[in-house]
């Protein structure tokens, strides 16, 4: 509960301040009596019509900032200090009624994830003419009048019609839009926005994004823009708070905290965000390796690294008119369909480089790398050849278990990707083990040396994946993959699952790696400045199709495709005028 | 949606006709009728002739067509016991066995639907926490004990209500039921309430259940969020999505219950299909349980079928896909 | 014993910690788990030896003296059998019964569970197909009509069970193991080329198992009711080894006329029995329940 002090009206709140976040800290309590606190005596300020951003990794306590202001919070969680004052009236710690006056009507709220936060079995005029009823004196046809005329203010095309439908049958930049409307629908004095972009295809952040910023200038409502995202902080925002495990970093304009970050977390935070525009060797973040004792890994990994027997100038991996066609399951109400998610693609991969695919979800990227590894089949009528062979006809076991071990992967989802019922150590030795090349004891000393050569410590070998962190996971998975000697490795978007800071360490990583050992790979991306960070060549590929290929600083400067260009363009930059 | 509903007749009739299969297989070929319906003093003529006349002496695919042949002829063939059709039989006893089902399922839902929104709503108070632990005790009882408790304490303690039989009926449209006047009420209320109790405790639990689940989505969150009164959020967010499930359980549950009232029917004498079920095998009269087993088949099959397309009506996901 | 790392037997505690309905539920099961073990050492007398049955002793209400001086707590039966003894001795039945079929036939359905997610294709399809096919009815239906067809006994009684238990199990493990069998790990053991059997006993087994152990204890306790309901019923086990629901059915033609405590008592343990599994299984579910569990 809110303590009695702060109940009167702040007299530090000047005329200028809209919402004052004042010394809150707010605490859930644990298991065996410990306390987590998700922030920690945090204040922020938030002027009439600004716009200011809240940024930070997970578990910064981003999210609990719109959550203590809207009364959210979740029942366990504790008001220890402070308080949320919005016009001077404290919102913090009421009554679920006290919440009627603010909910939707001074506050709207704009979720994530806007297909689960509308919900599935009601049509979007039932949500957004309930919200008009709930928070305006509007009703019936008036009411129905004015979501049209929202929806359209929200430009969303064939607004009447979209009434009547179901949020599943829209995408997902069309419900954010929706959520828009609902949230701009009483004229609220602010808008809280939680990662409002972050569920959405990347053609369609910025456009979104900007519907958002002309409704709220139309309105003069301001925003709480809770982000990881520096790119949309730079675009959108008037003044930023940075934020790390709860607690304030570093506040200021926007230019102030992109350009000069005063803080040593703020520039690690900068220096950790790949730019299109700016090739680096190593992104200037602490390295973890450099510590441990690497050598006997490396020198495991080098054995036997028998000079491959390509001819100079030929490809490791030559790909040739692969396409694959998928049969979508008959529903109730629809039949079986077929659809093309690789069209004939065909490439080389040369030994020692890393090529790049980018393309947005559904583009095929990823179906490539698994058709390669052999968990996809291809249709009919094509070829791949590793290492001179057509991997068709490795037809022995031995044979097929050599190439195997050749060509590995660096998975996506970091929580997937382990086995969660087998130690860490298990996860990375058990093929080796299951497969009669290691013996026990081989097995645990390698486990210890792949991890420490991937940043980790030997002990880290007896515990269960759920006792690390996405990052590390990700390194586990590396030292699993490395475990076979691989001479080829696909890196499935190994990092977008991971906070921009973890981000650049495992890429650093993986940069070293390849010096080191001279591994050939295949870096599939949606992040075209990743790509540019880590590749040599690049494809782009759409629908299946690639639309264009070359050098990777060449691609992506001097675009030839009009897709490409369309995908440069949309992606967010950071840049100032 | 006219290709789903015939891929499903498809499926539906090879489901009827592997029924039809094993019944036939069981009732026919694993127990032989000659042994079962002749008399100690049967000559080995006598054996063959009766062979004959039940035709059990042709060759098993034979037997197997004409058997089916009948069936869909609507011919079950005459009740050893009763000597009469089996389906007028079946028929007869039908409406007896539906209206305790009815009434069952009705107080389940009534009672249980509300009390399982309150406990996934309150999950701390007092009351949710009795309504548990009664939903669990209820769940423990088994069928025919708690039966059997009903008796002695209203019939035979108590003698507030009559034990066994159907009482007096009143024919509605020109079909027999009990409901309709006080006798006839009073006999039905033991079974059905003893059919109700596990309803009751089952739809309390999968409201419960679906409420909880509902409510931690991040729709309710954002209904919330956007200013929706609480009482509006449970009656058009939250019922509409736990009512699904509801509604796809208590359509097959609804063929569960004409099951268990084998049990029901039994101990309180309730002249319904169960009991004659039960009957039929004690009497090892063949046609009444190879036409009930079909019989409840095909209701099976339709139960699913309806509930399957119900459930895609209601759920705009399915139905816009 | 790390932080991090509870042991199996600390994640069981912290299930039950605080929920008193529910350790006294195990309490109880324990209790009568030890009753049925060691029931030939414990029971007064041996209900199915003749020779110590004496049908003067018969109908005796609650707390009566017995031809051979001893008390019998709990009446008897119109043999003369102390209910008190056969209640014990239906209890090793009962529990026998059930537990071999529960454990049998959920054996059989996540083997073909996991069969079903791995294969997929046409094992998949006759798998699942049997599934629908047994899950369209409900299981004291299909139980009736096996012992119909084949006869009674307690093996028979045990198979109708099994049948009766495989196909949720398989159906529950199949979903969980066709949504494990798209994450990345799977992918990973494939690429390490590591065999079928290896995957679905290292990989897919242990991820996928959780559920089934969850509705276990369910499973138990609905299998004891559903063998008592076919006993009392006649199609279940025989005369000459009474479960606890031929015992009831025994005491039933005598409820009507006041002799209450044949069918009762039996009832009571086999209800208290049922009790106890089911708070057990009702925790064990709540807190495998993500929707409840809340933040942890």
């Amino acid at each position: 509960m809110t303590q009695s002090e702060t109940k009167s009206v702040d007299q530090t709140a000047g005329p200028q301040s809209l919402m004052k976040v004042s010394d809150l800290t707010i605490a859930y309590p644990m298991e065996e009596g410990e306390i987590f606190r998700a922030l920690k005596k945090l204040s922020i300020d938030i002027a009439p019509g600004q716009i200011v951003g809240i940024v930070g990794e997970s578990g910064a306590g981003k999210s609990t900032i719109g959550k203590a202001s809207l009364g959210l919070l979740d029942d366990n969680a504790i008001i220890e200090t402070g308080s949320v004052t919005l016009d001077g009236a404290v919102i913090s710690g009421l009554l679920e009624e006290g919440y009627d006056a603010i909910r939707g009507k001074k506050i709207g709220y704009i979720y994530q994830n806007p297909m689960t936060a509308l919900n599935p079995v009601l049509t979007i005029g039932e949500q957004l003419i309930e919200a008009i009823e709930a928070n305006t004196e509007k009703r019936g046809d008036d009411a129905r009048d004015y979501a049209i005329s929202l929806l359209e203010k929200a430009e969303v095309p064939y607004a009447e019609d979209r009434l009547s439908k179901y949020p599943h049958q829209l995408s997902g930049g069309l419900c954010q839009r929706i959520v828009f409307a609902i949230a701009i629908s009483a004229k609220p004095d602010l808008i809280i926005a939680d990662e409002p972009t972050t569920a959405l295809d990347v053609t369609v952040q910025k456009a979104v994004l900007e519907t958002l910023r002309s409704l709220a200038k139309q309105d003069n409502i301001a925003i709480i823009l809770i982000t990881h995202d520096m790119s949309v902080v730079a675009n959108m925002c008037d003044y930023v708070y940075v934020l790390r495990y709860g607690e304030l970093v570093e506040h200021g304009p926007t230019r102030q905290i992109l350009t000069e970050p005063k803080e040593d977390y703020s520039r690690e935070l900068m220096a950790s965000i790949p730019r299109i525009d700016h090739y680096v060797e190593r992104f200037a973040v602490p390295g973890l390796g450099n510590v441990k004792d690497r050598t006997r890994a490396l020198a495991y990994l080098m054995e036997h690294k028998t000079d491959q027997t390509i001819p100079k100038g030929e490809p490791l991996l030559k790909v040739r008119n692969i396409s694959k066609t998928f049969v979508s399951e008959a529903g109730i109400f629809t039949s079986a369909s077929p659809f093309k998610a690789l069209d004939d693609v065909s490439f080389d991969v040369y030994s020692g480089e890393t090529l790049g695919i980018v393309g947005e979800s559904g583009s095929g990227k990823s179906t490539i790398g698994r058709i390669i590894l052999g968990l996809h089949e291809s249709d009919p009528g094509h070829e791949i050849l590793y290492k001179g062979r057509n991997i068709a006809e490795l037809t022995s076991r031995k044979d097929r278990l050599a190439h195997c071990m050749s060509l590995q992967c660096i998975f996506q989802d970091p929580y997937s990707s382990l086995n969660p019922r087998m130690s860490a150590g298990n996860n990375i030795t058990y093929a080796l083990q299951s497969n009669g090349l290691l013996s026990g004891s081989a097995a645990r000393e390698l486990a210890g040396d792949l991890l420490e050569l991937v940043g980790l410590s030997r002990s880290d070998a007896s515990k269960m994946p759920h006792a690390f962190s996405g990052g590390e996971r990700q390194r586990i998975g590396i030292a699993r993959a490395l475990s076979f000697r691989p001479d080829f490795i696909f890196c499935d978007e190994p990092t977008s699952a991971l906070d921009v800071t973890v981000q650049a360490e495992l890429l650093n990583l993986l940069k070293d790696l390849q010096d080191e050992l001279g591994l050939t790979m295949l870096f599939v991306s949606h992040d075209l400045a990743v790509v540019r960070q880590m590749c040599d060549r690049v494809l782009v590929m759409k629908s299946g199709k690639v639309m264009e290929a070359g050098p990777c600083a060449e691609v992506l400067t001097t675009p030839k495709d009009d897709y490409t260009k369309s995908l440069l363009d949309a992606m967010p930059r950071i840049v100032f005028e | 949606m006219l290709s789903f509903i015939l891929r499903r007749l498809g499926q539906s009739s090879v489901l009827v006709l592997i029924m039809s299969v094993l019944v036939f297989a069981g009732m026919y070929v694993v127990s032989d009728p000659v042994a079962v319906l002749a008399g100690d003093d049967f000559t080995e003529e006598d054996r063959q002739a009766l062979a004959r006349e039940l035709g059990v002496d042709k060759p098993l695919i034979t037997q197997y067509l004409v058997f089916l042949s009948n069936i869909a002829k609507g011919d079950f063939g005459v009740s050893f016991v009763y000597n009469r059709p089996v389906l007028d039989l079946i028929l007869e006893r039908l409406p007896a066995t539906l209206e305790v089902a009815v009434l069952a399922i009705s107080m389940g839902l009534i009672l249980g639907i509300p009390m399982g929104i309150y406990s996934g709503l309150n999950r701390e108070k007092k009351a949710t926490k009795s309504i548990s632990f009664l939903t669990t005790v209820g769940y423990s009882i088994p069928n025919f004990w708690q039966a059997l408790l009903l008796i002695l304490l209203c019939s035979v303690w108590l003698k507030i209500l009559p034990a066994s039989g159907r009482g007096d009926t009143t024919d509605l449209f020109g079909i027999p039921v009990s409901f309709l006047n006080w006798d006839g009420f009073s006999h039905m209320l033991l079974p059905a309430v003893n059919l109700a109790i596990y309803k009751i405790c089952m739809q309390t639990r999968l409201s419960r259940s679906g409420t909880q689940e509902v409510m931690y989505q991040d729709y309710m969150t954002f209904a919330r969020a956007k200013g929706i009164s609480k009482m509006r959020r449970i009656r058009r967010h939250l019922l509409r999505n736990i009512l699904l499930p509801i509604v796809t359980i208590t359509g097959l549950e609804l063929g569960g219950l004409i099951a268990f009232s084998t049990v029901t029917e039994t101990v309180f004498s309730w002249p319904g299909i169960g009991k004659l079920l039960l009957d039929s095998i004690h009497h090892a009269d063949r046609p009444v349980v190879v036409a009930y087993l079909i019989g409840i088949t095909l209701m099976f099959v339709t139960i699913n079928f309806v509930v399957d397309v119900l459930y895609a009506l209601l759920d705009p996901r399915i139905r816009y896909k | 014993m790390s932080k991090q790392d509870p042991t199996r037997l600390e994640k069981i505690w912290k299930a039950f910690r605080g929920h008193p309905i529910a350790i006294a539920g195990l309490i109880g099961i324990t209790f009568f788990l030890l009753v049925a073990f060691f029931a030939p050492l414990l029971a007064p007398q041996n209900p199915y030896d003749q020779t110590q049955l004496d049908i003067l002793d018969g109908l005796l209400p609650p707390m009566s003296q017995l031809g051979t001086g001893q008390t019998s707590w709990l009446g008897t039966d119109a043999l003369g059998r102390d209910i008190l003894s056969a209640v014990m001795y239906g209890l090793r039945i009962s529990l026998f019964v059930s537990f071999v079929a529960v454990i049998v036939g959920s054996g059989l359905g996540v083997f073909l569970g996991l069969l079903a997610a791995m294969k997929r294709g046409w094992v998949e399809t006759v798998i699942m197909r049997s599934v629908d096919l047994k899950m369209s009815f409900p299981g004291i239906l299909l139980a009736l009509m096996l012992l119909a067809m084949f006869g009674t006994g307690v093996d028979k009684v045990i198979y109708a069970l099994i049948i009766g238990a495989w196909a949720s199990k398989a159906r529950l493990v199949r979903s969980v193991a066709l949504s494990e069998m798209k994450k990345e790990y799977i992918d990973a053991a494939r690429l390490a080329g590591i065999g079928n059997l290896r995957i679905m006993l290292r990989f897919l087994l242990p991820n996928s198992i959780s559920p089934v152990l969850v509705v276990l204890p369910m499973a138990i306790s609905g299998a004891i009711t559903a063998e008592a309901t076919l006993s009392f019923l006649g199609v279940g086990v025989p005369i000459t080894e009474p479960s606890l629901g031929l015992l009831i059915a025994n005491g039933n033609d005598y409820l009507l006329s006041g002799k209450w405590w044949i069918s009762i008592f039996p009832g009571l343990v086999l209800v208290a029995m049922v009790l106890c599994i089911n708070v057990v299984a009702d925790r064990i579910r709540d807190h495998a329940n993500p929707y409840l569990r809340g933040k942890e």
